[in-house]
């Protein structure tokens, strides 16, 4: 793919006679994810549609590069000299819009004058602020919770204690998922990151991975001590350029610390292998579609072992408990989700970055703490795509799992994504329901009949029956495989609820 | 064994058992058949359980003790209904009256179409002797590509791209006549719309 731009038969069979996959099998795989899909020219150009991007720039930037640069998204010129593709999201929503020449990722202001001139230079890394005296993820990981370990019994008590929240979105107990795959019989366990979650507008898992590896490298190595795994997969973007070299030097440093083996695979450009049976497809080579569960992956996971998947931030909590117990841990915000949590904000802000928080604060606070918006905030979306949006007037909801719920919006995997003042709210609709649409995996009918459904009506200019984009909100919803189809009407629902005027309802 | 209560019906079941398994014909289904894994794409054999959140697929969900069904539950219907709904409208037209898609659809009267758009550009591939592949009429159920790798152990199918675009091909999409196929016409046995079909039943009509 890389050397010729686009992949072949003779690829395909290649590939099949490698893995022992039948041929169908490699050619299902070689049409469903965005990095072998699109045909790539000597110059490969993508330009992040990400939620932050569209917030800073709506679409122009897009318009802009396809002008400027004679293509559209996903065309290749004849002699093959130049592509340009969408890609979603790049992880740099602090100096959106983003933009991607090879492997440098250019963004902010100039970034789209400077990858139509050739000249793309690599875009600043976010700033990362802690509001603890020590912090407990944006510390670097230095082993000192693994060297404090004590029994796998005491740890996962420990960390059942602490009530650790998964990060990714759904929020699952942690103690309760590793203790589902400690209790199985099988003496072979299996550990995996989710580096893959691609949530627009997220920047978190990128921080983590890119700046801090050693840390989530102690927390998969506690996580397997835990349960009796002695193995770890680590499925990481391939929209993060810069993350996989920083793991891969990492695991190498991490063997003077633990035996626990480290297994870093880069995902090929697919949103819903965010989902944690669609993960264990993609980490075994296969299409990244969603699994009807049971069986879960405690039971049956890669290869058949019992696999704990856990999100990037949940995973760099584990050596903070380890080392200072669960008391201290549920001590770093009080009355509320025990723990902290990363935070991050897009470029409407005055101060973007990564901002450790305890739980608790409410969503004004976390703006304040970054600068708030000078151009005034019209709404939030907290969390990712599937999130509700949250309209200025509730700004002193208390940023918790509760609170957030009852908004009809979530803590979700801690993005904060401003839309300011004067957003067409119909446009983010359409904008959210696109992306929706084209990540959608395929397998379940609702979500890939439905999404695709709703996103024609946002887009063909006319009014939007209400009654019956209600009743398609519901049949995702609660028809939906997984959280992607049965996710996306929460932030549609929200616009209906707080901006019915502008969506144009009839 | 495990009791349950199916629409007011006392049922004793071995555990394991799936909901769709011990509730049988009364529960309607488009990507099922008993001879394979069940898929849970479809979302067609959605029921109502007590305490459940909302409709739960009887295809994938086992049973638990004391667990209440109800198979007519009006949300689970109205989603089914829905998802077959969407499923019409991704068609060229309607499917022949003797395929399980047009049967489902009348079980659920499946009103007209609520959200019209995109349907699925004819793509036709007729160069095997026996076996017809009309892509517009593929569903995605998956059912041809596990009857081929289930039942028949050729693994000659794929499911290919995704969301909307999601389609079925034989080999690296070069017809059956190409692929690892050995005709044993499998998948034109469990095909719900004649998407795939014998050549010969394609040529009377």
């Amino acid at each position: 793919m890389d050397q010729r731009g686009e992949i072949t038969d003779a690829d395909r069979q290649l590939a099949a006679e490698r893995s022992g996959l039948p041929e169908a099998a490699v050619y299902g795989v070689s049409t469903f994810y965005d990095d072998l899909l699109t045909p790539r020219g000597k110059r490969h150009v993508r330009v992040c549609t990400g939620t932050a991007c569209f917030a800073a720039a709506g679409e122009a930037h897009v318009r802009e590069v396809e002008q400027g640069l004679g293509l559209a998204l996903g065309e290749r010129a004849e002699d093959r000299s130049l592509s340009v593709a969408e890609t979603v999201c790049l992880g740099y929503c602090h100096a959106a819009p983003a933009v991607r020449d090879g492997d440098v990722i250019d963004a902010g202001p100039g970034a789209i004058e400077r990858v139509l001139a050739g000249s793309c230079r690599p875009a600043p890394e976010p700033v990362q602020v802690s509001t603890f005296a020590e912090p407990v993820l944006l510390r670097q990981g230095d082993w000192s919770g693994y060297a404090a370990r004590t029994t796998p019994e005491e740890l996962l008590a420990a960390v059942k204690a602490a009530e650790v929240r998964g990060r990714g979105g759904a929020g699952f107990p942690a103690g309760l998922k590793w203790e589902f795959a400690a209790k199985s019989p099988n003496p072979d366990k299996v550990i995996v990151a989710n580096g893959d979650e691609g949530d627009p507008g997220s920047y978190i898992d990128k921080v983590l991975m890119e700046d801090n590896p050693h840390l989530l490298l102690e927390g998969m190595a506690l996580a397997g001590f835990a349960v009796g795994a002695t193995q770890g997969f680590i499925l990481v973007r391939s929209e993060y350029p810069r993350a996989k070299p920083a793991l891969d030097r990492a695991v190498e440093e991490a063997k003077a610390y633990t035996d626990f083996q480290f297994h870093v695979i880069e995902g090929a450009g697919s949103y819903v292998v965010g989902e944690e049976t669609a993960l264990l497809s993609c980490l075994q080579g296969l299409r990244g579609t969603v699994s009807a569960r049971p069986p879960f992956p405690a039971e049956r996971g890669v290869h058949g072992l019992p696999t704990v998947v856990n999100n990037i931030e949940t995973l760099c909590n584990i050596p903070y408990i380890a080392k200072h117990g669960a008391e201290a841990y549920r001590a770093l915000s009080p009355n509320a989700t025990p723990g902290s949590k990363l935070v991050c904000f897009n470029e409407r802000f005055a101060k973007p970055g990564v901002y450790e928080v305890p739980f608790g604060m409410t969503v004004r606070e976390l703006c304040e703490l970054a600068g708030g918006v000078p151009g005034g905030i019209k709404a939030l979306q907290i969390g990712g795509p599937l999130a509700g949006i949250l309209p200025a007037s509730l700004l002193d909801t208390v940023f918790d799992f509760a609170p957030m719920a009852a908004v009809g919006c979530m803590v979700g995997h801690g993005s904060i994504v401003a839309f300011e003042e004067g957003t067409d709210m119909h446009a983010v609709a359409e904008h959210l329901l696109h992306f929706g649409a084209s990540e959608s995996c395929g397998k379940c009918f609702p979500c890939r009949i439905g999404l695709n459904r709703a996103h024609a009506m946002f887009a063909n200019g006319g009014p939007v029956d209400k009654s019956s984009l209600e009743a398609l909100l519901e049949t995702l919803e609660l028809g939906s495989l997984c959280a992607h189809g049965s996710g996306m009407p929460a932030p549609i629902r929200s616009l209906i609820t707080h901006f019915p005027e502008e969506l144009g309802l009839a | 064994m495990i009791d349950i209560t199916i629409d007011g019906e006392a049922f004793s079941v071995a555990p394991g058992t799936t909901i769709l398994e011990a509730a049988g014909d009364r529960v309607p289904t488009l990507c099922f058949d008993e001879r394979q894994t069940p898929f849970g794409a479809c979302r067609v054999c959605l029921v109502g359980v007590e305490g459940a959140s909302g409709p739960v697929p009887a295809c994938t969900t086992q049973v638990r003790p004391g667990m209440v069904v109800d198979t007519q539950d009006p949300t689970a219907t109205r989603v089914a209904r829905s998802v077959v709904e969407l499923v019409l409208s991704e068609l060229p037209g309607p499917p022949a009256e003797h395929t399980e898609l047009a049967q489902v659809a009348a079980q659920l009267e499946v009103g007209e179409p609520r959200w019209p758009g995109a349907r699925h550009e004819p793509v036709h591939d007729e160069r095997h002797p026996y076996l017809a592949f009309q892509h517009e009429w593929c569903i995605s159920c998956g059912r041809c590509v596990r009857a081929c790798d289930e039942v028949q152990g050729t693994f000659a199918l794929t499911a290919t791209g995704r969301g909307f675009a999601a389609n079925v091909v034989a080999g690296l999409d070069e017809g059956f006549r190409a692929s690892a196929c050995v005709a044993c016409g499998a998948c034109a046995d469990t095909c719900p719309t004649d998407a795939i079909t014998e050549l010969s039943l394609l040529r009377l009509e």
